[in-house]
């Protein structure tokens, strides 16, 4: 947090403070007035402790912050966590109302909170990020006035906290109720019951569904991100499922019409996902508990664990559970929206009678067409469209890839690239140099490069080593990628090497095949992914509840159904996002599906509406089958290898457009691969980790 | 009902990156080893078949990745474990002094009912390298680590070759077995309130 962009106010400046003042605690009552918070401004619910000027930042500027009020209530002795945006006007006009509704945090008990870590550095603001049961986290809420201390104690002194024996700014939440009492109590809260599926089951019949629609997804809106509606009332327009229902209504009068003229085309094309050949009709699904309980069925218990190939992603439309719909009826959007992709770029200047050589100079050529005589990108809109619809030719890659990773400036000459190119060939040596002097007696009292060397050793020997330029003993490229680790975690030592990693660089380093110009991109790429790698996973917990809310926005019933079976921590995600989805394409098609995504073209969050695709693709499935947290996971890991990638992009592509305005702002604002928050202190660590 | 309940078995496999985590499940449910399994990303498991006396179970193997900044996962899946497997690599002291942390860790994040008398199996990976040269923690030391920490059973094992797999989840499934029902018996009526809840919201209320 850089100190300039904001000193710290005086409170009576301060407009949503004032406007707080104003309202008073009556006002804050009402605004507070949905369902879930019966509980808590129930009149046996005691306030314990109350904080103003409790801030989140829902971007990377300081100066847009959304200021509210921090509290803490019991109520038959459980301890109740809320914090609400100050009503009234916004100090900043780029702050909608739905961005204050999307963060607020309407009464969590203490008994889904699994821990509370807190920040407190020298310089800048103190923080606490509050992690559910769930895995699900809160965004950081800072303490403009300090007290993260008192703040600690307060929570303390009514629910147990343990200090976390890993790190000592983490403390654990106990809770010593036991489940049956839990669960008894959550029979109580109203908005924990789940509500009749069908009412959000269709989201187009007239006017008054609408109506029933929002208030259903608010009464089920799980309680991470739960929106507190209720002080919007009146302002429809910021419902987002609202929004939705009505441009579903004006765009399927278009598919109608659309649909007559290309169905010919579209069954024609749509050859992947979309098939319309249903096997699995005949085939009876059971419940998984029945089939654990019967040793007789173990055959069908061996066939829900091993899916073949062919009805992997296909929706066998019968099941004996009722799936409720798809509100957004995805295939015909998909249809509509998703455009057919192009061959890749310099693919149509490729001819199978002349040599490889000339071929990679007629891609090259290509290429250059899209230069100014100095070697600008003219267009880089054009470029990043052109990637966007249809990847690279793979001699065109090394040159198009340190534009789309950030590590070559669209606007750059030849002679500047050229130059940069050298320049950072000399700091590569020279950073490569740090490790490579260290001497034997050194590393010996070196014990935290020796743990990282030993760690990445292991891991370039298990990086896929079944494709041929890495595979073989003493391969020289494996060497190259140890090189390029080791030397990046000198470079970025805080973040140091993590797992993964080796994922991301592998593709780079095949397709630049130089180390130091690799090296430089994988940087690029790191500035923008490294937070799935800090070590408190926020920057992978902010994408998983991106995630949980573009699916509550895109797909309410399957958001639903997650919400009932404690599937929306939606950790069976967590290797789609952690590494893109290398592990679920094979090689050539990670490739093309990464370039696809750092084209940032329609959106910089485009791989989470790529999971949305899958999990849409697959809801049928999973609701039909009533799949648990467990056999989720396993089916989730199982889709490697059986996703069909350019169905899969022009699904995304459709749920993209089609999400919208309201896509986006569930998204918050640095979520990676977002450039993260600017502070100085990108990966501030505990000493006592590798 | 209770006796249907109990035919899965979850079991967890815990400790640092590279200690043969992936390579000990393969090696005991597929009896393959391969040079080229990936690190592990996430969590991951495989099941197994098991018998005992006239009954068959269902063993559910979790691996999980083993950096320990992917820890904080582990809430997810360690729920419910009847057993917990520690590994580390015998030519590997960190690996070994970090035990303590990997079962301290299990214990939060998992928090069964009776975390005194929870089993834990440890399992000494990697024997065959250099024949045993490069081997730095001691059998002796092992055992007793395992004696300081309420007589937690011993294996030394290679996944490479195969040596002693079979005998170590022996051992495990047991354990398993034994701790899934005992807590039967112990909370019988929280497990009931869970099924029916789960009944509640398969969507037939519409
Ligand atoms: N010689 C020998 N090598 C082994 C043995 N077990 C595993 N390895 C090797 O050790 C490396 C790590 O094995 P994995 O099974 O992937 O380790 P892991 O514990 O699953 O690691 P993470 O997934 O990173 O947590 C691989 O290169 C294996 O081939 C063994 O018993 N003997
Ligand atoms: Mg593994």
């Amino acid at each position: 947090m850089s100190m300039e962009a904001t000193e710290l106010q005086d409170l009576s400046d301060d407009a949503d403070y004032a406007a707080s003042q104003q309202q008073g605690s009556a006002s804050m009552m009402r605004s507070d007035s949905g369902k879930r918070s019966l509980q808590s401004e129930h009149e046996d619910a005691v306030l314990i402790y109350l904080k103003d000027n409790v801030a989140i930042h829902p971007t990377q500027f300081a100066s847009e912050r959304i200021s509210g009020r921090l509290k803490l209530t019991k109520q038959d002795s459980v301890l109740f966590l809320s914090w609400i945006p100050y009503k009234g006007q916004t100090s900043n006009a780029k702050l909608s109302e739905k961005d204050r509704s999307l963060y607020t945090i309407t009464a969590v008990p203490f008994t889904e909170v699994r821990s509370i870590r807190r920040h407190t550095p020298a310089l800048g603001w103190q923080y606490v990020i509050v992690v559910l049961s769930s895995g699900l986290a809160f965004p950081p809420l800072y303490f403009y006035n300090g007290g993260v201390r008192e703040f600690l104690a307060m929570v303390k002194q009514h629910v147990f906290l343990a200090r976390s024996s890993e790190d000592q700014n983490v403390f654990i939440v106990n809770d010593f109720q036991s489940p049956l009492q839990r669960t008894l109590s959550s029979l109580e809260l109203p908005s924990s019951l789940p509500v009749a599926s069908g009412q959000s089951v269709y989201p187009l019949d007239g006017g008054s569904s609408s109506e029933n629609q929002r208030r259903t997804s608010s009464d089920v809106g799980n309680r991470v991100s739960s929106v507190s509606q209720s002080g919007f009332r009146k302002q429809k327009s910021h419902d987002p499922t609202r929004d939705l229902s009505i441009h579903l209504l004006e765009k399927f009068s278009l598919v109608t019409k659309f649909a007559r003229d290309t169905t010919t085309q579209l069954f024609s094309e749509n050859n992947g996902f979309g098939s319309i050949d249903k096997r699995w009709n005949n085939q009876p699904v059971h419940s998984y508990p029945e089939k654990l309980s019967n040793i007789a069925e173990e055959k069908h218990h061996e066939i829900r664990h091993s899916y073949s190939e062919n009805d992997l992603l296909k929706d066998d439309e019968i099941s004996y559970i009722d799936v409720p719909a798809d509100p957004l009826e995805f295939d015909k959007l998909s249809l509509m929206w998703g455009k057919p992709r192009q061959p890749p770029m310099g693919h149509k200047e490729r001819r199978n009678d002349i040599s490889p050589s000339i071929k990679c100079r007629i891609s090259t050529e290509y290429f250059t067409a899209l230069l100014d005589s100095e070697g600008r990108v003219v267009e880089s809109k054009a470029l990043r469209e052109r990637v966007f619809y249809g990847g690279i030719e793979h001699q065109l890659r090394r040159e198009v890839w340190p534009f789309l990773l950030g590590y070559y400036a669209y606007d750059s000459t030849y002679a500047e690239r050229e130059y940069l190119r050298s320049v950072k060939r000399m700091e590569y040596a020279t950073l490569k140099q740090q490790w490579q002097s260290i001497s034997p007696e050194q590393a010996k009292r070196f014990t935290k490069y020796r743990e990282r060397k030993g760690l990445i050793d292991k891991d370039v020997v298990r990086t896929d080593r079944a494709f041929e330029y890495y595979e073989g003993d003493d391969n020289l490229h494996v060497n190259s990628m140890r090189d390029i680790l080791l030397t990046y975690s000198f470079y970025n030592f805080d973040l140091g090497y993590c797992q993964g990693m080796s994922d991301y660089l592998s593709p780079i380093l095949f397709v630049m095949e130089d180390e130091s110009e690799s090296f430089w991109c994988f940087v690029a790429l790191m500035e923008r992914l490294g937070p799935n790698f800090n070590r408190d996973q926020n920057g992978m917990h902010t994408q998983l509840f991106a995630l949980s809310k573009l699916v509550e926005l895109l797909d309410s019933p399957l958001h639903n159904y997650f919400k009932e079976n404690d599937c929306l921590n939606y950790f069976f995600c967590f290797r789609w996002i952690l590494i893109q989805f290398k592990r679920e394409f094979e090689y050539e098609k990670t490739m093309q599906l990464w370039e696809v995504m750092w084209t940032h073209y329609l959106s910089e969050h485009f791989h989470l509406y790529v999971c949305v695709a899958v999990l849409k693709r697959c809801r049928s499935k999973i609701m039909g089958e009533q799949m648990d947290f467990d056999t989720l996971l396993k089916f989730i890991n199982e889709l490697s290898g059986h996703i069909d990638l350019d169905s899969t992009v022009r699904d995304a592509e459709a749920l993209c457009i089609e999400a919208g305005e309201n896509g986006a702002a569930s998204i918050p604002p640095g979520t990676p691969p977002s450039l993260p928050l600017d502070d100085g202190t990108l990966y501030p660590q505990e000493d006592d980790v590798l | 009902m209770p006796s249907r309940r109990r035919t899965l078995l979850k079991v967890i496999i815990l400790g640092d990156s590279g200690v043969g985590k992936t390579s000990l499940m393969n090696q005991y449910v597929n009896k393959k080893f391969s040079n080229q399994y990936k690190a592990t990303i996430g969590a991951d498991f495989l099941t197994k078949e098991v018998q005992f006396e006239d009954r068959l179970f269902t063993l559910q193997i979790w691996d999980t990745a083993g950096q320990e900044r992917f820890q904080s996962l582990g809430v997810a899946f360690y729920r419910g474990a009847d057993c917990c497997v520690l590994v580390y690599d015998v030519n590997s002291m960190k690996s070994f002094e970090n035990l303590n942390n990997w079962r301290e860790e299990f214990l939060i994040q998992a928090s069964p009912s009776d975390p005194e008398n929870f089993p834990f199996v440890l399992i000494g990976n990697k024997v065959d390298v250099d024949d045993g040269n490069s081997r730095v923690v001691s059998e002796k030391k092992a055992k007793a680590w395992c004696a300081s920490k309420g007589n937690i059973p011993y294996f030394e094992t290679s996944a490479k070759v195969g040596t002693n797999v079979e005998e170590a989840f022996q051992c495990i499934a047991k354990d398993a077995l034994k701790s899934g029902e005992e807590e039967e018996l112990y909370l019988p009526d929280t497990i009931d309130v869970g099924t029916s809840n789960q009944q509640r919201s398969t969507g037939c209320e519409c």
